[in-house]
């Protein structure tokens, strides 16, 4: 598959940890603006590729790795790179919402300014625009300097996006952002990344096959057989993944008669 | 088939008021009756077996009541609720005895401090010094304000080693992953089971012996540091192990660089647990009296210099419990009361510092 305009790429990416191999040549491309998401079953380590790609991977002990991920072009694993940097432009939201428990909801919004030792040029503003591009402004404008623990587990978690958002990434990393969320919540989540994706490049990983087909444009399944190392078995426009997926293994993960 | 009611009157969705009855207080007479029976007779049997043969209650206690305490528990136990009840009406009936053995114990070291230093307890104890008291000076003169002072001095100094390298061996110990971990962790540990005297003759030996080194607060600061540090590390260690990680990954993930993320995210976080470390450490040495007597000597008057001998509580206790007439065990005991005192203002206050802001904001 050939693909225009990459924003970001894994090539030949293997991980692993200890001694164990857990992740075997990977390579994705991801394009500028397009959501891509990953979806496989649990253990084939879709989080762990996710987390090579912003160098979250190696705060694990035990934590290996070989090949390289290229941002515009650049080896973000390349020696002269600092990992906090690469953070800085690669952001990512968790799959448990976890907003920073003794800072209100707009100190949530500014901590990455803090944490990264910088100053915003606008606090207020940027506060309100975050959670806005998180569509979640409307339901906290008022209580700003609440604790962000007040808020609902749905709310806290586009809370954190809003975090993500406000340092302002080119690219957004996901982690099943959805999965301890109830459906309306789990709605706001998809229409915030729908509304997202004009302007940033999106990596989601996923459980909810519907969620993939709703909101990704491309589509990589990750498989781990039989004690192998996982790999990527399928990839390709979302479209053609869940409706003529070449490799009959995806045809039955995407159809539920297996994972 | 049961005919199971799908959906309500449509004409009355509204709430219902509380019945007054909750099924799970229903009262069980026969029920309440043996256990009432199973928890009363066993004391009455060993009050009446104490009464009739001048046993010691101590050995009736442990001899007479626990056994039969556990056969009727047991029994009753294994009537009601049948097998699994045995095993209930054990773990009760130890847990309650021995929790019971420990409060006792407790609120007797207590009442004794409380009861005999009362005695002494004036404003004057509290506010005057030691100056030309003798051991039979009448308890309307001389107090312990010198002791305050010197022991808030002292262990204040020590509070102010000792805190940042408790913090930095718990940050150690917690943030990095150095494989000396383990080791150090073992240390610390073992210092924890250093004698305090030892503590007190190596600075003795090593600074007022070999170096000509003045007796002074300091030094006593000093001696105190090594017995304080294992406290302070590892409860810190435990407080800031609570965080969750996914707080530290979240800080992580935003860009920032380590020692940013655990200023701002991670110290905050662990707070109330870090100030629990300080005051356990506080707690721990404010009542060391041998590493005092080795390093600070004594002092009858009040002293603010940390480089001259001074008072503490410890040492005023000691110095006045060697004398046998009743006027000093009393300041002895008073003392010991104040002792008491300055710990329950320390835990109180930290209690509300933890909680302050967390209650504030919530409002």
């Amino acid at each position: 598959m050939t693909v225009e305009n990459p924003h970001l790429q894994a090539k030949d990416v293997n991980v692993w940890f200890g001694e164990r191999h857990v992740l075997r040549d990977v390579n994705l491309v991801f394009p500028a603006n397009q959501v891509t998401a990953l979806i496989g079953p649990s253990g084939c380590g879709k989080s762990t590729f996710l987390r090579t790609l912003n160098r979250m991977h190696e705060l694990i002990p035990s934590a290996g790795f070989a090949g390289e991920v290229l941002l515009d072009n650049k080896d973000i694993y390349a020696p002269e790179m600092d990992p906090t940097n690469v953070r800085l432009s690669i952001g990512m939201v968790f799959q448990k919402p976890n907003p920073f428990p003794t800072m209100s909801i707009k100190e949530n919004v500014l901590s990455g300014l803090k944490l990264s030792g910088r100053k915003a040029g606008n606090a207020a503003e940027l506060v309100e625009t975050s959670l806005k591009r998180a569509s979640i402004w409307n339901e906290v404008k008022d209580r700003l300097n609440d604790p962000a623990l007040s808020l609902s587990g749905g709310q806290q978690q586009r809370l954190c996006i809003a975090r993500s958002l406000a340092m302002n990434p080119e690219v957004l990393l996901m982690d099943e952002p959805c999965s301890a969320l109830d459906p309306g919540s789990t709605r706001r989540v998809e229409e915030t990344i729908m509304e997202l994706s004009p302007t940033m490049t999106i990596v989601i990983v996923t459980h909810n096959m519907q969620q993939a087909q709703r909101i990704s444009d491309q589509t990589a399944f990750f498989l781990a057989e039989d004690g192998n190392p996982g790999r990527v078995v399928e990839f390709g426009a979302t479209e053609q993944v869940f409706n003529q997926p070449i490799d009959p293994r995806t045809n039955d993960y995407v159809n539920g008669h297996f994972g | 088939m049961t005919d199971v009611r799908v959906s309500m009157d449509p004409g009355n969705l509204g709430p219902m008021p509380r019945p007054a009855s909750e099924p799970w207080k229903a009262k069980n007479p026969r029920r309440s009756a043996k256990i009432l029976l199973a928890s009363t007779l066993p004391a009455i049997v060993a009050i009446a077996i104490g009464f009739f043969s001048k046993l010691d209650y101590a050995v009736i206690m442990m001899l007479v009541f626990l056994p039969l305490q556990i056969i009727s528990s047991v029994a009753v136990g294994r009537n009601i609720y049948g097998k699994k009840g045995m095993a209930d009406a054990l773990l009760v009936v130890f847990t309650i005895f021995f929790a019971t053995f420990v409060g006792v114990l407790l609120s007797s070291v207590i009442w004794s401090v409380i009861s005999q230093g009362a005695h002494a307890m004036s404003l004057q104890f509290i506010s005057q010094n030691n100056v030309y008291i003798t051991p039979t000076t009448s308890l309307d003169y001389g107090g312990v304000g010198h002791a305050i002072l010197g022991t808030v001095l002292i262990v204040g100094f020590t509070t102010l080693l000792t805190v940042p390298l408790g913090l930095l061996v718990a940050v150690y110990l917690t943030e990095t992953r150095s494989k000396l971990r383990n080791t150090v962790r073992t240390l610390v540990q073992a210092m924890s089971g250093l004698p305090s005297v030892v503590a007190g003759l190596f600075i003795y030996s090593a600074l007022i012996v070999q170096l000509h080194i003045h007796y002074g607060g300091w030094l006593g600061s000093l001696a105190l540091l090594p017995l304080m540090l294992p406290t302070v590390a590892r409860v810190a260690e435990e407080a800031l192990r609570l965080v969750p990680q996914d707080l530290r990954n979240g800080a992580l993930a935003l860009g920032a660089p380590a020692y940013r993320a655990f200023l701002q995210v991670t110290l905050p976080a662990a707070k109330t647990g870090l100030i629990t470390a300080v005051i356990l450490g506080i707690a721990r040495v404010i009542g060391e009296t041998a590493p005092l007597i080795l390093t600070v000597n004594n002092f009858n008057g009040t002293v603010i210099d940390l480089s001259q001998p001074m008072a503490a509580l410890p040492t005023y206790i000691f110095q006045f419990i060697a004398n046998s007439n009743d006027t000093s065990t009393s300041r002895a005991w008073g003392a010991a009361l104040m002792v008491l005192i300055l710990v329950a203002i320390l835990f109180t206050a930290a209690r509300l510092v933890g909680r302050d802001k967390r209650a504030a904001k919530r409002k």
